[in-house]
């Protein structure tokens, strides 16, 4: 089976409302079978979900996880987004930018996407849907706002990059630090441009006095203590970042018990919820990896390099060209499919081409942030349906477009002012 | 058609209630071990200079728990996701093909897998396959892996031969 | 006949030594030897982890892999041999050795069953490295919270006294720079490779490495046997000892540059002869633990070693 076709298929079943897990696996399997055979294809399936739900990288999903549900279990979550809401009720659209700010500040513990956004997502969405923001920027925001995992650092993505490409991964941390910004920047502008878009998506309450605004923050001294206790465990090198997220949960535990509200039920509810998330994730993540060998078999990126050469586009050109090639992959691979998959190909080309790999690994993680908020596999607004299983998927998906304008804005800045890049590891 | 208006749909809601309670409960002791484990290694290790042996095994072992112990109450709630922006607007008896169908392809599948993950398990069963540290096992739990996707399988074809209604997620 | 494709399943970087110096090589040679009836198709990704390539290539999913025989404990144990403290004086002398007594005494258990073995090889002498810990005398090393390779490294890691850490090889760098670990056993190559020069300043060095890790090459067993007889011939005639040497030879420059790297930067202390002794000592809980497993497996562990020692001296002498 070509890949096209397989495409064409995966996408039919997909509208046609296979569980998305289980559309990735089928269509993988008949493009495996008619490329390798029937029986070498089966095997692979106990391959994959063996070796893949065994992964010590995937484990901080669930950990983190886990401690977003205790921060809003004991009650900090809630706390925190009545601050900020004293402190921003009447700037338009103040709790989605903060939520982006918070997410930007997960980013800096957490080196995933997707721990990032089932975290906030947990913590922040309730809030705002409390404070009368509509399902679609709030969950548009945390969504994209969580993509910023792998690029703030640290990332397990930047560090994959620089085994492949055998880049220095300290100065690929360095550069990631101030296009991260810059993320921030645009997408507290697309907020703006949702809301412009859609203005009934908020009400506009009346600015709170100082007085009301100063008690509303003394709740956060619970998440402070949280966020410094795993930011300061990683950076004084008392534990991993991926220990951090096993520490940060027992933390979260522990805060819950201390404000006496681990209650049996909410406990269990908590615990059954993490679980629930994890799983429908992780066989999202086995069908993929299953499909992306379907796709690597296939021979989709010898025929995308051999496209590439023939059009012979120039630096500038091929680089825009692989814009368009990493936004229609990242509509269909996770994003650790597409690392794998593209980088090996692509990285002989551009460097070729006289690009800074330090400055490409940067460029590849904006594009790849890309693909968890396109639809129709875009793995940040799966987490937001398990957190809010009743807002439709394809809402999120319209509510990220702004996003994704300016996410498309940021690469084509990056490529015309690659300084923005290059500046802070060059000077380190 | 909505669920508890019929008695095959209550006795559906009273299982699924239940099925969410022991899940609960089951992925509920995986995650604390999960969380338990890291505390005692970091602690372990700082503390007393003797971190927990084997502990990332023990994370990759638990995480795998939650996986494949989650999956049967998940399938039993329709809770894997899928875009609904065509089959929303189905009604009547177009509703019920579609969902069939969606069910049907997830009982092939699941029963793929787990037969697949049974032969896994046979194969590094065969010369025993252990974790690097602890020597622990490892055909034993493709094998419950396995057993678990098939009791999924089991759980969905049923949905689709009884055609009970699409679960939602609720309560415990 | 009909064009034959080997499809290769690569978990490596491409500029990593296994790929670039030696699977590279291999497959220009298979297409040279048989005339270009066989060509090897390097896929773009992998198609499972690093410890999945010994059965993807048993099951057919691919039709040729490399890997760690580590990676999967259990399957194999007759390998530990080529890993021991004080094997090793190069990488080629080990691996040359180490393929003749897998040749002779360790095929006959057919631990490698379902596929055809091309090579099997070991890296260059390991050692120790820190972060500025001091490593002489031995007994600095005590508390050092060190990033173990597998079963004997961690084992070793207990007689000298160490905290052993796992981490998967990608993850090391997090582990070292966050002060996690302060120490790693590594060989010269993978310092740098794995982007740990700027993070390592002293290493213990001892005669023969203080460890090493063994690797496979394998093809699918129905793949090889669907082959012709003259194909067959010609992959045989670059595989088996001749791919064996490519290898040793492959990781002992690959050392050589990773040595000319970390020299100005690592101060190396060489174990003296006090401190040779006290590892010696050190390491007897790991050649017993081996002989045990050999044992168990019906091989007779003293006459391997014995050989194994022989055939190194052997090809050191050429
Ligand atoms: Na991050
Ligand atoms: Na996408």
């Amino acid at each position: 089976m070509d890949w096209p076709i397989g495409l064409v298929v995966l996408l039919a079943l997909i509208f046609a409302g296979v569980p998305i897990a289980f559309a990735l696996s089928a269509v993988g399997l008949v493009g495996v079978i008619s490329i390798i055979g029937l029986d070498p294809a089966l095997a692979m399936f106990g391959q994959i979900y063996f070796d893949s739900g065994r992964s010590y990288t995937l484990s901080v999903v669930p950990l983190f996880l886990l401690m977003g549900n205790f921060i809003v279990q004991s009650g900090i979550a809630s706390e925190l987004y009545d601050a900020a809401n004293a402190w921003l009720r009447h700037r338009k659209g103040g709790l989605a930018m903060a939520t982006i700010v918070a997410c930007a500040g997960f980013a800096s513990v957490c080196g995933s996407s997707l721990a990032t956004t089932a975290t906030m997502g947990r913590i922040s969405l309730p809030a705002m849907r409390r404070y009368g923001y509509s399902d679609r920027l709030a969950a548009a925001s945390v969504a994209a706002g969580g993509t910023l995992g792998i690029l703030i650092p640290p990332s397990v993505i930047l560090v994959i990059y620089g085994i492949l490409t055998q880049q220095d991964i300290g100065k690929l941390f360095l550069a990631g630090l101030l296009p991260g910004l810059i993320g921030v920047i645009f997408y507290i502008v697309a907020v703006r441009l949702s809301l412009w878009l859609h203005p009934e998506d908020l009400g506009r309450p009346e600015k709170l006095p100082l007085r009301d605004r100063l008690r509303a923050t003394r709740g956060v001294s619970g998440a402070l203590v949280l966020f410094v206790f795993v930011l300061g465990g990683i950076y004084i090198g008392f534990f991993t970042a991926t220990e951090a997220a096993g520490m940060g949960a027992g933390g979260a535990i522990l805060i819950t018990a201390l404000r006496g509200k681990l209650g049996l039920r909410n406990t269990l509810e908590t615990l059954f919820d993490t679980a629930k998330t994890t799983a429908v994730m992780f066989f999202i993540l086995f069908g993929a990896l299953y499909f992306l060998n379907y796709v690597n078999l296939s021979g989709l990126t010898t025929d995308l390099r051999s496209w590439i050469d023939a059009i012979d586009a120039g630096p500038t050109g091929v680089i825009l060209m692989l814009i368009v090639l990493f936004l229609i992959l990242g509509c269909l691979l996770e994003s650790l499919s597409m690392i794998l998959l593209t980088v090996p190909v692509l990285f002989p080309i551009v460097s070729g081409l006289g690009f800074d790999p330090i400055w490409f690994g940067i460029f590849v993680v904006v594009a790849t942030e890309l693909s968890y908020i396109t639809p129709p596999i875009g793995m940040n607004v799966f987490v937001m349906r398990i957190v809010a299983p009743e807002i439709p998927l394809e809402r999120v998906f319209a509510g990220v477009l702004p996003f994704v304008f300016v996410d498309i804005l940021r690469l084509l800045l990056l490529i015309a002012v690659p300084w923005l890049v290059l500046v802070i590891p060059n000077s380190m | 058609m909505s669920q508890g208006t019929t008695g095959v749909g209550h006795r559906a809601s009273a299982l699924r209630r239940t099925f969410r309670l022991i899940t609960a409960v089951l992925t509920g002791v995986l995650l604390l071990a999960l969380t338990g484990v890291t505390l005692v290694d970091v602690v372990g290790r700082y503390f007393f200079s003797r971190p927990l042996s084997g502990a990332s095994e023990m994370t990759e072992l638990l995480v795998m728990a939650v996986v494949f112990t989650g999956l049967p109450a998940i399938c039993l709630d329709d809770g894997h996701i899928t875009v609904d922006l065509f089959t929303a607007k189905l009604k009547g008896t177009a509703e019920t093909v579609q969902v069939m169908l969606a069910r049907l392809v997830v009982v092939v599948m699941l029963g793929l897998i787990s037969w697949q993950l049974w032969e896994h398990g046979a194969r590094i069963g065969a010369w025993g396959e252990t974790t690097v540290y602890l020597r622990f096992p490892l055909a034993p739990v493709a094998r419950a892996a396995s057993v678990l996707c098939a009791l999924s399988a089991a759980i969905v074809l049923m949905l689709a031969v009884l055609r009970l209604p699409k679960g939602k997620s609720g309560d415990i | 006949s009909a064009q034959t494709v080997l499809r290769v399943s690569n978990w490596l970087p491409p500029s990593h030594p296994i790929v670039k110096d030696i699977v590279l090589p291999w497959a220009a040679a298979v297409e040279e030897a048989t005339d270009g009836r066989v060509t090897v198709q390097m896929l773009d990704a992998p198609l499972g982890p690093p410890p999945a390539h010994f059965d993807l290539a048993a099951t057919g999913a691919a039709d040729v892999t490399f890997g760690v025989n580590g990676y999967t404990p259990g399957r194999f144990s007759l390998n530990q041999i080529a890993e021991l403290p004080f094997l090793t004086p190069s990488s080629e002398a080990l691996s040359v050795a180490y393929w003749r007594v897998y040749e002779k005494m360790l095929a006959e258990k057919d631990e490698y069953k379902g596929v055809k073995v091309l090579a099997v090889w070991g890296h260059g002498p390991g050692m120790l490295f820190t972060t500025g810990a001091e490593v002489s005398p031995l007994s600095k090393l005590d508390g050092l919270k060190v990033r173990v390779a597998g079963k004997l490294t961690s084992m070793l890691a207990e007689q000298m006294k160490m905290v052993s850490v796992q981490a998967p090889s990608p993850k090391t760098y997090e582990v070292l720079s966050g002060g996690v670990a302060d120490a790693i056993y590594f060989p010269y190559e993978s310092v740098p490779f794995f982007k740990l020069d700027s993070l390592l300043t002293k290493a213990l060095r001892a005669e023969g490495g203080l460890y090493n890790v063994s690797f496979f090459m394998v093809m699918n067993q129905a793949k090889f046997d669907g082959l012709s007889d003259e194909d067959k011939a010609a992959i045989d005639g670059v595989s088996g000892e001749a791919l064996v040497r490519i290898a040793g030879k492959a990781w002992d420059a690959a050392d050589a540059t990773g040595h000319d790297i970390l020299e100005s930067t690592v101060a190396f202390h060489d174990a003296s002869e006090a401190e040779m002794e006290e590892l010696v000592a050190m390491s007897q809980p790991l050649y017993d633990a081996v002989a045990a497993d050999y044992a168990a497996k019906g091989v007779d562990f003293d006459a391997a070693l014995e050989m194994l020692k022989a055939e190194t001296a052997k090809v050191l002498q050429e």
